[in-house]
């Protein structure tokens, strides 16, 4: 019995690290809001290189609706495409991260700077539907993948992590100030970005050699890894990448070696049933919050009260409110009938006088 | 002529009447070959509509009309149909009216003897006003334009009001009639010289530059066409009391901001166009509608109905925003002309190329935005190629003209000094 109660305690007291653990980075939800910004043709590997870590983070647990998907070109259904509705990120198309489940929330000519700041700050007009909304919170982390040619947080957000793949990225980390951000990019200022794979069949390049490194990084991690930041700064060091990627961890509150990948790429959605009394007298920093309850639920609903159907069948039609000033009509009249009196003679004139 | 007048107007009302009640009045306002964004009724609606909520329908870009169409239209809005029934039948029986003035006596003796059948008997003259109207009424441009009930109408009922009063010699009503149909869209400013040199031939002053009673003529005209002009655009400062009207209404027409196709000549270019040549091309081909009027006017300085025909033409195949109802109004005036018949050279070409390219104007639209198997490069070639054919057009019929008057002056069977038959060269 003692062996037993023992193993019971041990059991426990790794139940409870365990706990700690999983409270520990004080984040509830996950978001992520993956921008590509570049069209044509011939930028068919920043649409691959999105919709893979789209792809990536969708396995990790992170679900539609918490994703913003943001795409400025239509490479699947594109004339050009040899083979329509796929998107190949490795040659001989060995994955289709297309799919078909794939939830594009700002397409085409949606995708501007203006948009994606408005998407970030939550300045979105009141007709935005929410799949076009980050609607996070304190309690979010939130990751930020922009790729494509050439672009103070003020969301609310418990983390953000910032990856960006085009040339010259680390110049756009470099002016954050907003705490709590973590960026990473595939360039440092001067260099370009390349890409990796060309495709014979399809004829472009297929992905940017950063995006490719870190998803051949992001394939080995599963929702339960424990893989941390710091394995991520190692992805495509310069002899792979060509160019020198860049991270930048002083706005950031915890040691980067202490933040999970899963924190940011992943969704905190772990269950774990246990049937042990677990004692939560350690102190900790973050409990466990409901969330909270959706305000926009209730602002629906009294936009819908407004408008009653009756009223608005039998509404009567609009009396015209606006007259001509009386100025104008007089002036008007008196100038026709000089002429039509001017014209005419002035004999008629004695039929009214 | 009343019984037949009556039976044609009757036809005419009928075949608007049927249609304004099908299901195609929904369809035709929304064609941008009917309307265009200076005279759809849907702005009309809409500017009329904002002004009862209390705006001005000049703010945005929707309401591009003068204010004096507001102050029609307020009135009659509720009976916009009948309205344009009765406009197109005012132009019907004005085209009747002037065309009776036509002065065919004074073509009668003074030509060779071999020209006798060029000479247009008056039996034949008589049955003209008649066809004019019968062209203008029954013509499906006409009807399309009633139809979608755009003030395309009005400006022709305007424009052929000015003829009317040109024809009659009463030169205070021409220069009104033509200050308004110039406040309404600035083209008709060309239409100044012909109504000068008609009134200046009726009262049988020369136009000679050094004789005083030529200028004191047209100083006079001047003074009544700009004194009307003034008083138009500040009459209308008081509708609304502000002058964005201006801006709205002759910006819009000058500057041309608004792309939407139709079958004139702009909005291709311009859509193409870099923003650094805009101003260049805006002016180039702006200038091209007015520029036609000096050379034109020099060579038909004796002939001024028909110089009114061919400006009318030369404004509705070049103005910003064109539509069938403008070309309406120039094809009325062709019966008047069938003695040019045998001198037309192409006949033929440009009637045909003008049929199919109007049945063609929906197929490719409808290819274009709809089913999306066409581009804006297939329906800009039709409205090219109709452009050409009207332009063809005009042009055999100024040919057509000129040489009669040359046959005229000449003889019709020409010969050269040996004797042997003469041929005639366009050079």
């Amino acid at each position: 019995m003692v062996p037993n109660l023992t193993n019971y305690l041990f059991l426990s007291e790794i139940m409870q690290a365990k706990a700690g653990q999983f409270f520990s980075s004080g984040h509830t939800n996950n978001w992520a809001v993956l921008v590509c910004t570049s069209r044509f043709w011939f930028n068919y590997r920043h649409v691959a290189n999105t919709l893979s870590v789209y792809r990536s983070v969708k396995r990790l647990g992170i679900p539609d609706s918490h994703i913003v998907l943001m795409l400025a070109d239509d490479m699947a259904c594109n004339h050009r495409n040899p083979k329509p509705a796929t998107v190949f990120s490795h040659k001989n198309m060995e994955l289709n991260v297309y799919g078909d489940d794939v939830e594009v929330d700002y397409r085409g000519y949606e995708v501007t700077v203006e948009n994606f700041l408005r998407v970030l700050t939550g300045r979105l007009p009141p007709s935005t539907p929410r799949s076009k909304r980050l609607l996070s919170d304190d309690h979010s982390n939130i990751l930020i993948y922009l790729t494509g040619t050439h672009t103070q947080m003020e969301c609310g957000y418990n983390e953000l992590l910032f990856i960006i793949d085009t040339c010259q990225g680390a110049s756009m980390y470099e002016r954050f100030y907003s705490p709590n951000l973590m960026a990473l990019a595939s360039s440092q200022v001067g260099e370009d970005s390349l890409s990796h794979q060309p495709d014979l069949a399809i004829g472009v390049h297929l992905m940017d050699r950063y995006t490719f490194y870190l998803l051949e990084f992001l394939e080995d991690i599963h929702p339960a890894s424990t893989a941390n930041m710091n394995d991520l700064f190692k992805v495509c060091p310069k002899s792979q990448c060509v160019s020198t990627p860049g991270h930048r961890t002083d706005l950031f509150l915890r040691d980067s070696g202490n933040v999970l990948i899963t924190d940011f790429f992943g969704s905190v959605r772990k269950v774990e049933i246990t049937m042990e009394t677990i004692n939560l007298t350690a102190p900790m920093v973050h409990l466990a919050v409901e969330r909270p309850v959706s305000e926009l639920k209730t602002e629906s609903q009294s936009y819908v009260d407004q408008l009653p159907v009756a009223e608005i069948i039998h509404q009567k039609p609009k009396q015209r409110d606006w007259h001509p000033p009386d100025g104008f009509i007089l002036g008007l009249w008196t100038l026709i009938l000089l002429v039509f009196f001017k014209t005419y003679g002035a004999k008629h004139l004695k039929h009214i006088f | 002529m009343a019984a037949p007048l009556t039976l044609l107007l009757i036809v005419a009302v009928t075949i608007r009447a049927v249609l304004f009640r099908s299901s195609l009045a929904e369809l035709i306002p929304e064609r941008v070959e009917v309307v265009s964004p200076l005279n759809a009724w849907k702005r009309v609606v809409e500017g009329l509509a904002l002004l009862d909520l209390g705006v001005s329908p000049y703010a945005g870009d929707v309401f591009h009309e003068t204010p004096l169409i507001i102050y029609f239209f307020h009135f009659v809005i509720d009976y916009a149909e009948i309205v344009f029934m009765v406009m197109t039948r005012l132009v019907g029986c004005v085209f009747l009216l002037q065309f009776r003035k036509q002065k065919y006596a004074l073509e009668a003796e003074r030509y060779p003897l071999d020209c006798l059948e060029l000479i247009r008997t008056p039996k034949e003259m008589y049955y003209i006003p008649l066809k004019v109207a019968m062209f203008y009424l029954l013509n499906p441009f006409t009807i399309l334009s009633c139809v979608a009930k755009s003030t395309c109408g009005l400006n022709n009922a305007v424009i052929a009001l000015f003829i009317l009063c040109t024809v009659k010699g009463s030169s205070l009503m021409s220069a009104i009639f033509l200050a308004l149909a110039t406040y309404q869209s600035i083209y008709p400013l060309t239409l100044f010289a012909p109504a000068l040199l008609y009134l200046l031939q009726r009262l049988y002053i020369p136009v000679n530059w050094q004789r005083s009673s030529f200028w004191l003529f047209t100083t006079q005209y001047t003074f009544m066409y700009l004194g009307s002009l003034c008083v138009m655009v500040c009459l209308s400062f008081f509708l609304l009391s502000s002058w964005d009207f201006l801006s709205s209404v002759y910006g819009f027409i000058l500057s041309v901001p608004d792309l939407t196709p139709n079958i004139g000549l702009f909005w291709y270019f311009f859509a193409e166009m870099f923003e650094h040549f805009r101003l260049f091309f805006i002016c180039v081909f702006q200038i091209n509608v007015f520029f036609y009027t000096i050379p034109l006017s020099i060579k038909l300085k004796e002939h001024p109905i028909f110089l009114i025909f061919m400006q009318i033409a030369i404004i509705s195949i070049f103005k910003s925003y064109p539509t069938v109802g403008d070309i309406a109004l120039y094809m009325a005036f062709l019966p008047a002309w069938n003695h040019l018949y045998r001198f037309l050279r192409n006949i033929f070409l440009v009637s045909v190329v003008l049929l199919a390219c109007s049945a063609l104007f929906p197929v490719l639209w409808h290819l274009w935005i709809y089913a999306g198997s066409a581009n804006s490069n297939f329906y800009y070639a039709i409205t090219l190629l109709f452009n050409v054919a009207q332009i063809l057009l005009v042009s055999d019929y100024f040919y057509a003209y000129l040489r009669r008057e040359h046959h005229l002056t000449h003889g019709l069977y020409l010969k050269r000094k040996d004797g042997s038959e003469a041929t005639l060269v366009l050079k």
